[in-house]
């Protein structure tokens, strides 16, 4: 065995040696089994990658207390008795999977004590809402007891003072929404017709928030508080399950051993078809699993229908029954945490569908429930918007409902926290790995499939690196980590993170505040009022090109600090009514009020000074697995933070308060006109400074200042003192900080500008823009457009060469106008959402005459003039194979002229337009394509090559007037061919290292891959020369 | 040198016009037998094929061929500024030609203006479509050509077009209604304007973007018949001639079933 391995390893170095390339993904798989081979002792039982989970240690209830991490938690009902249940899903430290059951725990909202009431209207009460409950819903005692507690509203400030409420405790999640909508629409009585607090909170998060669990945190089930099940009373597939009423809990920062799973089907599709679940197979399902921690994945496997060559380091598991394969499939999966790309609207719903046509009975209950006890897992259709992520269709939440497992769709987390130009798992992995992957096209899968065992082999390697990438995304980017850490803080459940918005995070730390202070949360009705408030103030800019430093001076997390400096909250809230009541004075009582400290203020303080915490460890950490916990940690303080202000102003939110939000707004109005107030008395010629300075813009919580100075140390040095001068002027823990000085600055529009920034006078940090790339990353513009607004502003930032930007920019349009730009810049994509567009819109049109589900890439090309945008979208690859016109015209005048002309106006002015027309703009290429209508009737009359003009019959290169430099222009030709050719044979070898073999066919044919238009174009290019350079056989 | 003195100043005027909705740049190829365009609109489905034969200019000369890239947007532009009567002068440097001067004269010669267009360099495929002999060819008014086409885009945007021994029928379907023009061979040779000639080899019945037909009839003004010229599966031709001075050619491919 041992010698074996020394050869093997000699060979794969040799190897290595003499490609000197990035290894091949084949190779990264063998380079894993080498690596296993040598840590396993046994190595027949590493080969056989199978996936128990640890043993369950023997456990006693009477002595061992249970710790584990929940990573999701719900709610369901006892089949029997109807009584509502919590459960829990998590992993021991060991890696054994837990569900605990927590029994006893009853949902409850309060109302205010009627008027008039006395200790013995109790039962009276309880009769009267049961007999509601009843008529609406016919259920049989629903209340299960009503209590007395004092507690104070949060709404408004009643000094301190607490009030009877009755706490309606339910026997079912189901009476308490009934009971709700009763109190507040039907109930007759007039005592009764009160506003109901804390009724409009799940069952889950109540449970949360009363036992003080967060998101993603460990339980730990004291010895003689929890019953095991037997294997008999089991109602899932975790390896313990247990009862317990009403646990308490403790925290620990770290993450269990979570096994993850990551993986991607491929189905054969049919000719010009995107796959049907309902008639396309699957063949493939490739799997990895990797422990959370580890770096390579402990498990690959792929299944495949037919044979399949084997695959190094990996399990390849053959089966000739599609059913069989789905259902083999069913019993593999048992991970805690499930990811892939793109497999909530895409992989899951598809297997569901085909396990459901081909009859396969057990797969529907596939994640940890047993299939007799719970429902089947379904995909539906289900829509998500919200303001902050913005609306995408989804078929998520069921899915993940009831899978009962963390899922991350790295698409969707893609979406969510990065703004890209294309969202393929392809584009992604080149962004953030440094990884291309070969795409090969659906529908040559079925044609790989039907072929050999040897080209599934292909396809299973293909789809295997579909697996793993995610995988890779998904540590490179820490998503877990930073997710985790954002449901602990928050206190929400982890999926919730995906599903829900914004608001349900600030509510949750709410009521945790709320419950520890007895204050109580009236349920508003959400009624979604158009009020506006006066947002942030902006200083008019002062546009230009600025060639002297201009320093920035922040408000560091400016509204939470306006919250807490000024005690802003809804228990501080005083109306008119309210300061009459109390006898409060004017600016004496008010405006601050010192008597308590408001609910909010100190959420935002602790989680201020959380944030502080955790950056202050990280400077000291040193693991990096660690510091990336803190970092994601903080991350998660900052936004938490900075949501608060923005639920207390969202009009459709639980708890609206706009008075909370204008006077934030308000006050950091006022602090921005104060700050320009302070800097520009005080940093002048007449006291004692070199220059006035200046404010030539401001937004929302910064200030652009110009000392007036040329150089950087100065300038630094001048706000640094700034700010420490107006810092002192405001309140504490307000603060302005300097943090940067642009030099130049370019300062284009309101909230638009662009400048090389420094933190220190020796070297620039980066070249910062602002607003500039929302115009030119957005997706509906090309690739184009943003490559030349940022090599403009390169050259005009960095190099301080305006003259060469402008030089650059006539060129590019030169380019474009003769068809010289590669086509993958001039590729727009803009992701599809079935139901909101009606109104056709290029993409739209061509989607539906492509019939795909995705984004739509689509290049704008000529068409009759005055033909709407959407008669003119096409197809790249058609585009490309058929040699279709671009619309230059349109490029030049739609994507690039707005971005080009507000970026060079402040610093060249009128002259600016010049440069969308003039002598560069007067040569042009006009393609001619093989198809179209006329195309199969016209004739080409060749002309001359060396002066255009056409040719009689008799010439065949050159008319008479250029035979006199036919020698010359063979040679211009000869050149062409040769360099075109050789071109062409590097994208060839580059495309087949991309794919991991020299010796085969390419079949990618990635959307996203520069490469591949590049390569297609190259490839009709020395056709094309080639066809010219023959026509000088003739010639002599 | 290359010079060419257009007596008929209104002829270029009236040629531009036509032309410019479906072409925006273009070579014109010159040489000694005269002026020639040819271009596919841009979504390849017209040909224009233009012809200015050396006689119709008064003097033409012409040294060796070459070709002026012209944005004919631009160049109306400028012959918009000629009166109907002017004379016009073409004026260009053939060897390294980067501007064209036009010379517009009043016919009494008191007002003379000059302008000078800069040119384009345009590189574009040269192509054509070979002459056939057509099924069947109508020579009819240019104007009832014209009013056919506008009358029948009032119902749909496609029209069909059935040539028998002694009659033509124009028809087009939509979903208002539909509609049909029928004009019967009349060979009165006192009244061009109601003459219909129609010779037929074998029947033909062919359907055409009347989009399309309505930019062609935009050459109506430069003569006073249209000669179409139609085969099964074949592009229409229609062509107006300018008497001796030459042609402008329009093809069209036609629409295939449901396309």
């Amino acid at each position: 065995m041992t010698e074996d391995l020394t050869r093997f390893k000699k060979r794969r170095l040799h190897a290595s040696l003499s490609t000197n390339a990035v290894p091949s993904f084949e190779e990264q798989l063998a380079l894993l089994q080498e690596n296993e081979l040598q840590e396993s002792t046994n190595a027949d039982e590493r080969r056989h990658q199978i996936w128990e989970r640890p043993n369950v240690p023997k456990i006693k209830p009477n002595q061992d207390s249970i710790i584990f991490q929940q990573i999701e938690v719900d709610e369901c009902v006892e089949p029997k008795s109807r009584e509502p249940l919590i459960r829990m899903f998590g992993i021991t430290e060991t890696g054994n999977s837990v569900l605990c059951y927590v029994t006893g725990f009853r949902p409850y909202f309060y109302i205010p004590e009627p008027i008039g009431f006395r200790e013995n209207d109790m039962a009276a009460i309880q009769r009267q809402f049961e007999r509601a409950i009843n008529l609406d819903n016919g259920l049989t005692n629903p209340i299960e007891r009503i209590e007395l507690i004092h507690k104070e509203s949060i709404w408004g400030y009643h000094g301190n003072k607490k009030s009877p409420y009755l706490k309606i405790i339910f026997s079912e999640t189901k009476a308490l929404n009934s009971a709700r909508h009763i109190l507040s629409i039907k109930f007759n009585d007039r005592q009764l017709r009160e506003l109901t607090f804390e009724s409009n909170i799940n069952y889950v998060l109540r449970f949360m928030i009363d036992c003080k669990v967060t998101g993603a945190n460990w339980i730990e089930l004291p010895p003689k508080s929890y019953n095991l099940r037997n294997s008999s009373r089991k109602t899932s597939t975790c390896q313990l399950e247990i009862d317990i009423n009403y646990p308490p809990e403790n925290e620990w920062s770290k993450i269990a051993p979570l096994r993850i799973l990551s993986f991607d089907i491929e189905c054969a599709g049919r000719k010009g078809i995107f796959p049907e679940a309902t008639k396309d197979p699957v063949i493939q399902i490739a799997n990895t699993v990797t422990i959370q921690g580890e770096k390579n994945p402990f498990i690959r496997n792929v299944f495949t229908l037919n044979s399949c060559a084997p695959i190094v380091a990996t399990d390849v598991i053959e089966f000739y029954d599609q059913g069989e394969m789905l259902q083999a499939w069913r019993n593999f999966v048992d991970p805690d945490v499930i990811i892939g790309y793109n497999i909530v609207n895409f992989d899951f719903p598809y297997l569901l569908e085909r396990a459901h046509h081909l009859k396969v009975k057990e797969f529907p209950y596939f994640g940890r429930m047993k299939s007799n006890f719970y429902v089947k897992t379904e995909a539906k259709d289900t829509k998500f918007s919200s303001k902050a992520y913005g609306a995408r269709e989804n078929k998520f939440i069921n899915i993940l409902y009831y899978i009962k497992t963390l899922q991350l769709d790295m698409l969707q987390v893609m979406q969510r926290d990065y703004k890209l130009r294309s969202y393929t798992l392809n584009s992604v992995c080149a962004h953030f790995l440094g990884e291309q992957k070969e795409e090969v096209h659906h529908s040559i899968i079925t044609d790989l499939h039907n072929a050999n065992s040897e080209t599934r082999r292909r396809l299973a390697i293909y789809c295997l690196k579909d697996a793993i990438l995610p995988q890779r995304l998904m540590d490179k980017l820490m998503c877990l980590i930073n997710y985790m850490e954002m449901a602990r803080v928050t206190g929400v459940p982890f999926n919730y993170l995906l599903v829900r918005g914004q608001q349900i995070k600030v509510i949750s730390q709410l009521y945790r505040k709320a419950f520890e202070q007895d204050l109580v949360i009236p349920a508003l009705k959400s009624e979604g009022s158009d009020d506006q408030y006066e947002g942030a103030t902006v200083i008019e800019p002062e546009r230009g090109f600025y060639n002297v430093p201009i320093a920035t001076l922040d408000f560091s997390s400016l509204y939470p600090s306006i919250m807490i400096a000024h005690n802003l909250c809804y228990t501080t809230l005083l109306d008119n009514r309210d300061i009459e009541n109390l006898g409060f004075k004017c600016d004496v009582d008010y405006t601050t009020t010192p008597y308590n400290n408001g609910l909010l203020p100190t959420i935002l303080e602790d989680l201020l000074s959380a944030r502080k915490k955790a950056k202050a460890d990280l400077k000291k950490e040193t693991d990096p697995f660690k510091k990336a916990v803190l970092d994601g940690r903080q991350l998660a303080l900052k936004v938490s933070a900075n949501s608060v202000y923005g639920f207390t102003g969202a009009t459709v939110g639980k708890l609206p308060c706009i008075e909370i939000s204008a006077s934030v707004t308000a006050y950091g109005r006022q602090m921005i006109e104060k700050t320009k107030q302070e800097v520009e008395n005080q940093y002048t010629i007449a006291n004692g400074y070199q220059h006035d300075a200046h404010i030539i813009y401001g937004d929302t919580d910064s200030v652009m200042v110009k000392f007036g100075v040329d150089n950087l140390v100065d300038a630094m040095a001048l706000g640094k003192e700034a700010s420490d001068y107006v810092t002192g002027k405001f309140v504490k823990p307000i603060k302005l900080e300097f943090e940067k000085v642009y030099f130049p600055y370019l300062l284009i529009n309101k909230k638009r500008y662009a400048g090389l920034y420094w933190t220190n006078p020796e070297k620039w940090d980066k070249l910062d823009t602002k607003g500039i790339e929302k115009q030119t990353v957005r997706r509906d513009n090309c690739l184009l457009v943003q490559n030349v607004i940022e090599t403009s502003l390169r050259k005009m930032l960095i190099d301080r060469d305006v003259a060469g930007a402008e030089e650059y920019v006539k060129k590019t349009i030169s380019d474009l106008l003769q068809n010289k730009v590669d086509m993958s810049q001039l590729v727009i994509t803009k992701a599809l959402s079935k139901s909101d567009y009606s109104a056709k819109q290029p993409h739209v049109e061509l989607a539906e005459r492509m019939r795909k589900r995705d984004a739509v890439a689509y290049v704008i090309v000529k068409s009759t003039k005055g033909a709407a945008a959407y008669e003119k979208s096409e197809d790249p690859i058609y585009v490309l194979e058929n040699n279709i016109p671009i619309d230059t015209n349109y490029y030049l005048e739609n994507q690039l002229s707005k971005p080009l002309l507000r970026i060079f106006e402040p610093v060249l002015g009128e002259k600016a337009h010049s440069l969308l027309a003039g002598d560069h703009t007067r040569v042009v290429q006009i393609a001619t394509p093989t198809i179209g209508g006329l195309m199969k009737f016209a004739v080409k009359t060749a002309t001359c090559l060396g002066c255009k003009t056409p040719l009689s019959k008799h010439d065949t290169a050159v008319c008479r007037h250029c035979k006199p430099k036919l020698g010359e222009l063979y040679q211009r030709q000869l050149d062409a061919v040769n360099k075109l050719e050789v071109h062409f044979s590097r994208l060839w070898t580059q495309c087949q290292r991309c794919q991991g073999s020299l010796h085969q066919d390419i079949l990618c044919s990635s959307k996203d891959c520069p490469i591949w238009y590049m390569r297609k174009k190259a490839q009709k290019d020395v056709q094309d020369a080639a066809t010219l350079l023959e026509r000088f056989n003739y010639a002599w | 040198m290359f010079e060419a003195r257009l007596s008929q100043g209104s002829l270029l005027k009236k040629l531009l016009e036509a032309i410019k909705e479906l072409v925006t740049d273009a070579n014109f190829d010159c040489n000694e037998t005269g002026i020639a365009l040819q271009a596919m609109d841009n979504s390849h489905v017209a040909l224009v094929s233009l012809l200015l034969r050396s006689e119709g200019f008064h003097p033409y000369r012409c040294d060796r061929g070459f070709s002026l890239g012209v944005n004919l947007n631009s160049l109306s532009k400028i012959l918009k500024c000629a009166g109907n009567d002017d004379i016009i002068t073409l004026k260009a440097d053939d060897n390294s030609a980067d501007s064209l001067s036009l010379c517009f004269e009043s016919p009494n010669n008191e007002r003379v203006s000059e302008y000078e267009l800069k040119l384009m360099d345009i590189d574009q495929e040269h192509l054509s479509i070979p002459e056939t002999d057509y099924d069947a060819t109508i020579i009819m008014s240019s104007t009832e050509f014209q009013r056919i086409c506008r009358d029948l885009m009032v119902i749909s945007e496609s029209v069909s077009v059935d040539v028998a021994k002694d009659a033509v029928v124009f028809s087009a379907e939509g979903e208002m209604g539909s509609g049909s023009v029928k004009l019967k061979q009349n060979p009165s040779v006192d009244k061009p304007e109601e003459q219909v000639v129609i010779e037929l080899n074998t029947s033909v019945s062919l359907q055409f973007s009347l989009k399309y037909l309505m930019n062609f009839t935009k050459g109506t003004p430069l003569s006073d018949q249209v000669m179409l010229g139609l085969s099964e599966n074949m592009p229409l031709l229609v062509e107006y001639k300018m008497d001796d001075a030459g042609y402008i050619r329009f093809y069209l491919a036609p629409k295939i079933g449901e396309e």
